[in-house]
Order: C-alpha cells, then sequence, then structure tokens
C-alpha cells in the first residue's frame, strides 16, 4: 500500500508549524486542556506527535477509514492521548458531537470535491464557540487546463462561485484565492450574520510539495468576542483575519551548509531577498527574479523550516 | 374607535373604520419576498422602463445600451439605470401602493401588474429612500422619509424638481437607514449575498442580458449562462433519425404567444457515473430540468419537481439519470395580467388553465428524452456519439431552425397550435443483446487484483471486473 511520505515535505511541514502557533494562542481565550484535537493523521500521525510535543495536555482523535492504515497507524502511536478512530470522515462528522469540548479539527483532504464544502458546512454549525477549524485542499492549476475541466469545475461547485464570470484560473496564487473565496461563502451560507457564531480566518497559505494546496485556518466564535479575540491573535505570524489573499510557503531547496550561513544573517534589516543573494553571492533558482523571491520564503520561515537529515538506524 | 357605544340597552352601530394601516404594507408586504427577489423586482421596473423607451432600435439586440448598476454595502443599497425614466403620466401608478384600475395603458409586453415592486423593495431594505428620476423633459425626485412611514395618517408623497443632473433619462434609487438584517447582508455577509444575487440575475435574465441588457452587482458584469439543447444537422444515414429537440408553438385566442421546445444539454450519463454521482455527489447545483420565461423573464429556472410535470401522468420522477434533460417554455403576451406567473414575478401559477394545458405538451415532449435515457443508458457510448454530433442551441438559435422543420398542426387536442416531434435513434435490438454485470467487492481486493492485471493498484474497479470476466470468458471458449 503505498502512502506519500507526508513528513518529507518541507512546504507542509511549515503549514504545520504554522498551525501549531494558532493553538499555541489558544491558552490566551481558554485553557488548551478543554479541547480535544481531531485530524486525519494518516499511518504516520506526524502531525499528532507534532501536537504531543507541545500540547501534551490536549486530547487528540485520528479519523481513519482504511482498516490497514489503522493498524498501521496504531504502530506509529505516538502517546496514550491520542485515539484512533475507524470511520469515514464524513460520517464521523455527522455523529460528532462536542458535548460542550471546544474542538480543534484539521480536515487535511488531498482532492477537491464536494464532499469537502460539504464537511466544512456540516462541522461549521456543531462546533462549540472558540473552536478552530483548518481546511486543507487541493489546488492544483493542471488539473483545469482543458475546457471540459473548467466547465465541470463551475457546474460542481456552482452554489459557492463568487460571481457568474468566474473559472478556476491556471494561476495557483489566484486559483488558491478563488478556493479562499468559496470557503468564505460556505461559512457565510451556514453562520450569516444574524447567527452569534462567526467562522472568522486566521491564516491561509497555499504551497506545493509536488501537487498545489491550498490551506485556511479559522475560529468559530461569538460575533461579538471577535476583536477581543483577534487581539490575542494579534502576534500570529502571517496572520490573516480579514479574508485576504493567502500567502505562499514556496521555501527553496538549501544545503545545511547554507542555511547555517544564511542564519546567521536573519533576521534581515532591509530587503531579505536582494540582501540574502548578495550574501550567498549565487542564485538558487532559475533567474534572478525568482531566487530573491526564494531568499524572501526563506527569511520569513526559516524559523519554521525543518531539517531532513540523513540518517543510517 | 370602539365600534359598539351602549345607549342605555339599545346598541348604536357606527361606520367601520377600514382605511388601510401604513405600517401592515411596509412589514407585511415585505415578509412574503426574498430580499433578491425584491431587487430582481427593481430590475424588472429597468426592463419595463426599456420596452417603453423609444431607443430601442437593434432588433437582434433589444437591449443593447441599456443597463443596470447596482451597488450595495453596510450603509446603503442604490441601483441606477439608464431604462428611460418614470414617465409622469406613470408617476401614480409608480408610487402608490397597488395599481387603480383607471391607470394610463402601459408599453406592450412590460410585466409591472400588481403596483408594488418597487416600493415592496424599497420597504424591504430601509426607512430612508430618494427615488429620482429623468424621462424626457420630466425630471423629478420622490423622498420617502422614516418619519413618512411613522405617521399613519398622511399618505401623500412629496414629489420635487430633480436636485440631482442626470446625464441620460434613467432612474436611481437610494436606499438608506438599513434595517439591521438588510445592512448585515449588504456587509458581514456580503460575499455570499452577492455570489446568490449574481447567480439569481445570471439565471432569471439569461435571455434579457443575451439581448443586450447589462447589469453590474458591485461592479462586476454579470455574464448569463441561458440553456442550450443538442441540435443535430447530420443526417446520420437516415435524416428523420437524430438528436434534436421536441418543439412546440401556439398563440391563445386573446393573444398569448407560447414556445415550448425540451431536449438534451450533454450526452446522457452511463449507469456507472448514475452509481458514482450516488456515492459522491458531484454537483452543488444542476441545470436540467424546465426553465419557464414569461415576457423574457425567467420565473422558474430549472425546475424538477411535479410543477413542471416530472413524476406525473407517466413522466418518471426526476432522477440524476435524466440529468442531460433540459427544457424551456416561453410566454409572451404585451399584457402581462394574462401570463400565468404569480404576485412576485418570481413563480408560476400552476392551477392556470393556459399552464394546465401548456404542461401537457411539456410531458408530452419531456417522455421522449426520458424514454430514449431509459433505452440508450446501457450503451451510453453509442448515445454519446450520437448526442455530441449535434450543436448546443440556444432558444433564439432554435426558433431559427424550427423555422425549417417539418411541424405538424395539432388541431384535435387541447392547446391547438404546431408541433415537431424529433425522430430520436432507436436501439437496433429493443431488448438490449448486453447485460449488465455488478457485484461488490472489497477496495483492497480490487487494488490488489489491479495490480495483478495492470501493475497499477488504481484501474477503475469496472475494469478490473470487465477484464476478469473477459480473461474467464476465454478460458471458458477454449
Amino acid at each position: 500500500m503505498k502512502q506519500p511520505p507526508y513528513h518529507m515535505r518541507q512546504n507542509k511541514a511549515v503549514d504545520r508549524l504554522m498551525f501549531i502557533e494558532v493553538i499555541k494562542r489558544l491558552d490566551k481565550i481558554g485553557s488548551l486542556s478543554e479541547y480535544t484535537y481531531y485530524g486525519l493523521g494518516g499511518p504516520y500521525l506526524e502531525e499528532f506527535r507534532l501536537l504531543y510535543e507541545f500540547f501534551p495536555d490536549i486530547e487528540m482523535v485520528s479519523i481513519e477509514k482504511n482498516a490497514e492504515i489503522v493498524k498501521r497507524a496504531d504502530f506509529h502511536m505516538p502517546c496514550g492521548k491520542l485515539r484512533l478512530e475507524y470511520a469515514d470522515s464524513r460520517d464521523f462528522l455527522i455523529h460528532y458531537d462536542p458535548k460542550d469540548k471546544k474542538s480543534i479539527f484539521w480536515l487535511d483532504y488531498t482532492n477537491l470535491s464536494m464532499h469537502t464544502f460539504e464537511d466544512f458546512q456540516t462541522l461549521l454549525p456543531k462546533v462549540t464557540a472558540n473552536s478552530i477549524i483548518k481546511l486543507t485542499l487541493r489546488a492544483e492549476p493542471r488539473d483545469y487546463k482543458n475546457e471540459d475541466d473548467r466547465i465541470s469545475f463551475r457546474r460542481k461547485f456552482e452554489a459557492f462561485m463568487p460571481d457568474s464570470i468566474v473559472y478556476p484560473p491556471v494561476e495557483f496564487e489566484k486559483l488558491a484565492a478563488l478556493l479562499q473565496e468559496m470557503l468564505q461563502i460556505a461559512s457565510q451560507q451556514i453562520l450569516p450574520a444574524i447567527n452569534e457564531l462567526v467562522f472568522q480566518p486566521m491564516a491561509s497559505f497555499y504551497y506545493t510539495d509536488g501537487d498545489g494546496m491550498f490551506t485556511l485556518t479559522g475560529i468559530v466564535c461569538e460575533r461579538n468576542q471577535w476583536d477581543n479575540i483577534r487581539n490575542h491573535f494579534g502576534d500570529l505570524p502571517f496572520s490573516n483575519f480579514n479574508w485576504n489573499k493567502p500567502k505562499s510557503i514556496d521555501l527553496p531547496y538549501l544545503s545545511t551548509k547554507e542555511r547555517l550561513y544564511l542564519e546567521r544573517h536573519l533576521p534581515f534589516n532591509g530587503d531579505p531577498g536582494e540582501g540574502l543573494l548578495n550574501i550567498l553571492g549565487y542564485s538558487i533558482d532559475e533567474d534572478r527574479s525568482k531566487s530573491i523571491a526564494k531568499f524572501r520564503q526563506y527569511a520569513d520561515f526559516h524559523r519554521y523550516f525543518p531539517y531532513f537529515i540523513k540518517a543510517i538506524p | 374607535m370602539s365600534v359598539l357605544h351602549k345607549v342605555g340597552r339599545q346598541v348604536k352601530y357606527e361606520p367601520v373604520e377600514a382605511s388601510p394601516v401604513k405600517s401592515f404594507f411596509v412589514s407585511m408586504l415585505t415578509r412574503d419576498i426574498k430580499l433578491e427577489e425584491a431587487i430582481l423586482d427593481l430590475l424588472d421596473n429597468c426592463v419595463d422602463g426599456i420596452l417603453r423607451s423609444p431607443k430601442r432600435k437593434n432588433q437582434e439586440k433589444p437591449f443593447a445600451g441599456f443597463k443596470a448598476d447596482i451597488v450595495f454595502n453596510k450603509d446603503l443599497f442604490m441601483i441606477t439605470d439608464n431604462c428611460g425614466g418614470i414617465p409622469w403620466n406613470l408617476h401614480e401608478y409608480a408610487f402608490r401602493m397597488g395599481r387603480s384600475s383607471d391607470r394610463p395603458e402601459d408599453a406592450p409586453g412590460t410585466v409591472g401588474v400588481y403596483g408594488i415592486g418597487m416600493k415592496r423593495a424599497i420597504f424591504k431594505m430601509g426607512k430612508d429612500c430618494l427615488i429620482s428620476t429623468r424621462n424626457g423633459t420630466d425630471r423629478y425626485e420622490v423622498e420617502i422619509k422614516p418619519e413618512w412611514i411613522a405617521d399613519e395618517t398622511n399618505w401623500k408623497i412629496p414629489v420635487n424638481a430633480a436636485r440631482k443632473t442626470m446625464g441620460e433619462d434613467g432612474t436611481e434609487i437610494v436606499i438608506g437607514d438599513l434595517y439591521a438584517g438588510i445592512s448585515s447582508r449588504f456587509g458581514e455577509d456580503v460575499k455570499a449575498f452577492k455570489a446568490e444575487l449574481e447567480r439569481m440575475v445570471a439565471t432569471h435574465y439569461a435571455f434579457i442580458i443575451d439581448k443586450g441588457f447589462t447589469v453590474r452587482i458591485n461592479g462586476d458584469i454579470v455574464k448569463q449562462y441561458p440553456t442550450r439543447l443538442v441540435f443535430s444537422k447530420q443526417s446520420q444515414g437516415k435524416e428523420a433519425h437524430a438528436i434534436r429537440p421536441f418543439i412546440f408553438k401556439a398563440t391563445t385566442e386573446d393573444g398569448v404567444e407560447i414556445f415550448v421546445t425540451v431536449g438534451f444539454t450533454r450526452p446522457i450519463p452511463s449507469l456507472d457515473e448514475i452509481e458514482n454521482e450516488q456515492d459522491e455527489r458531484q454537483y452543488s447545483s444542476i441545470d436540467a430540468g424546465w426553465t419557464i420565461i414569461c415576457n423574457d423573464r425567467a420565473v422558474v429556472y430549472c425546475d424538477r419537481s411535479e410543477l413542471t410535470g416530472w413524476g406525473e401522468a407517466g413522466v418518471p420522477r426526476y432522477h440524476n439519470q435524466f440529468i442531460a434533460i433540459s427544457g424551456i417554455v416561453e410566454f409572451k403576451s404585451d399584457d402581462a395580467s394574462k401570463l400565468p406567473t404569480t404576485t412576485t414575478k418570481r413563480g408560476i401559477d400552476a392551477s392556470s388553465p393556459l399552464y394546465l394545458q401548456i404542461k401537457n405538451k411539456m410531458r408530452e415532449g419531456m417522455r421522449l428524452f426520458t424514454d430514449y435515457t431509459n433505452k440508450w443508458k446501457t450503451r451510453a457510448d453509442e448515445s454519446k456519439k450520437q448526442i455530441s454530433a449535434g450543436k448546443l442551441l440556444s432558444l433564439d438559435e432554435i426558433k431559427v431552425e424550427a423555422e425549417s422543420l417539418p411541424f405538424a398542426a395539432t388541431k384535435r387536442t387541447i392547446p391547438q397550435g404546431d408541433q415537431y416531434r424529433p425522430e430520436l435513434p432507436m436501439p437496433k435490438q429493443l431488448e438490449p443483446h448486453n447485460r449488465r454485470i455488478s457485484f461488490i467487492k472489497g477496495v483492497d481486493e480490487i487494488k490488489c487484483v489491479s495490480k495483478y492485471l495492470f501493475d497499477d493498484d488504481e484501474k477503475e474497479p469496472s475494469i478490473v471486473g470487465e477484464k476478469c470476466f473477459d480473461l474467464i470468458l476465454r478460458e471458458a471458449r477454449k
């Protein structure tokens, strides 16, 4: 059974740590022990390992519909706070009852389908106030290269389309922005302004480790509490509280030697793109402008950038 | 005031106060209509304005050059058009609650019948409104203030010469002091609300936009998606057998023109596709079903219920296997009161005798295509070739093609008219010589066999199953 090595994906690894930054700040609006974390941990349970490292008090549930993967996940169980739930995620959400407990959900899909939106809309009215929902979905522009696929996308997601003209754009950045708009519409359909609860975005990114992905993290909170909550999350790195365009995570491939050399110059005073290029003295991508963009990414995310080191067990 | 005054043991009867209560109009009239529909009422007024306008010249695109700009935010709603303005001789109608019987005759085709659309839309949204209009030399404005709404006795609205200079004939309506629920839909929920309004304009005004009318919502031009039906011109050996829509056309004695057409918008789905659709819902909305147009406005869009004949009188209930079937009914009349619409103009009067007659034709046409779908669903690949051979034509294009089709008069049935029944291709053998085999196996087991047969564990289950059968068949025939 083939399973992609999620733990080796550097951009996703950064996204995972950005999520940790959100969870870290939850203790400013309540106790972390009030939360249960729900995720689709797959066979390696990577995010759960990380969560336990940072937040040993949180109860955790990994949902998995494949019996063999459940066995493999059981083998990788990182701690005693995690429960494996053998269920389809849709069925799980239908039967999910928070019983007044706060939840943190990461619905980490590898595809883009109506289920993505339906699951989101199922969950929104069920979670208690101050629960967190993170969605990751496929945002791969090459899926929409031909006319039929673009028409099919429009037909499929008509109910969440922001206007009557839009088709899935071929630019990654714009496709991610469109998916964010569609999720915003989906959230407003379920929690309109007359509702006491609202879904507020906190961070959104797009990245590729092979296939393009978009990810949005937000909080379901009482509408009149949002300003207060936002203040507590004011220092969240790369926050997106106003449905602004999602930020790219596109880290360069650098050797350990290059990284250690650059790190002593960080944080950089001025434009780190030009600055780090000059310090290293050579391009690291196809051309100068792409190299500058990559160095900027490195400066932005270097603190969250994992080291993948070859080891012989 | 008490109706009864007891004078000793006698009761004195006095006249009852039956004058209308303004707050009733303001609060009750607005309850029965969705906000999006109230805004469509304002667009209807724009289109009625165009029909009155002498500027309309282009026959093919009669609404070209006319536009309506809708802008809203948490503080105000505004609609500005260049559709001719409100003629002074219609001002009583435009601002009065309801239509008086002595109203001057309007231009042919206008849909305003009840005289409530604009007022209802205004009262739905807010308490403060300024309407400025220019029609030729008539340039005036009407202001409705919260105090006027609160005053139960004053039914007169002051009219003043326009302070605002308008570049061309048209109307501007600005509504402020929005109700809290409306303000939040235009503010916090603006994404979802704009998307929904745009979808409704795109569908209900598809045919008007197609004829040149431009609608902007918060700066974005609305694009229409009119239904297009497959029309095959190819003979495919025999001229008679080709995928074409069913058409019925008639004119009633009181002058209502009717055009009914139903056909395919795309290839019919295969059994696998139908099964997958049940397993994973593929679409958030489906463009199958009936659209009913009254004087160019779609009053029903893609209906798949009994309202349009599905699931009654021999027509099967709508099911995903009929996703390729769409129909359009068009009613046209210079006198809008003859059209079978509801008071909201966003629905069909299901009990209208005219509509009930036409529904017979809708069902008759629809059955040709449900029958075709049932006959060909096990041979979807062959059917796809037939359907893909045709071109997708809009309603107007179908009307042009219809001129050269062999219509037959339906004089002995009601309604009387002319109809074209396409001879759809039929399978050579009525009983399919193929049978479907289906069975359920575990995902991991299918992947295992797929890997064994194709060195790829991601092949479609149907392909894996078919290959297994072919292998055993070869063995069995040895």
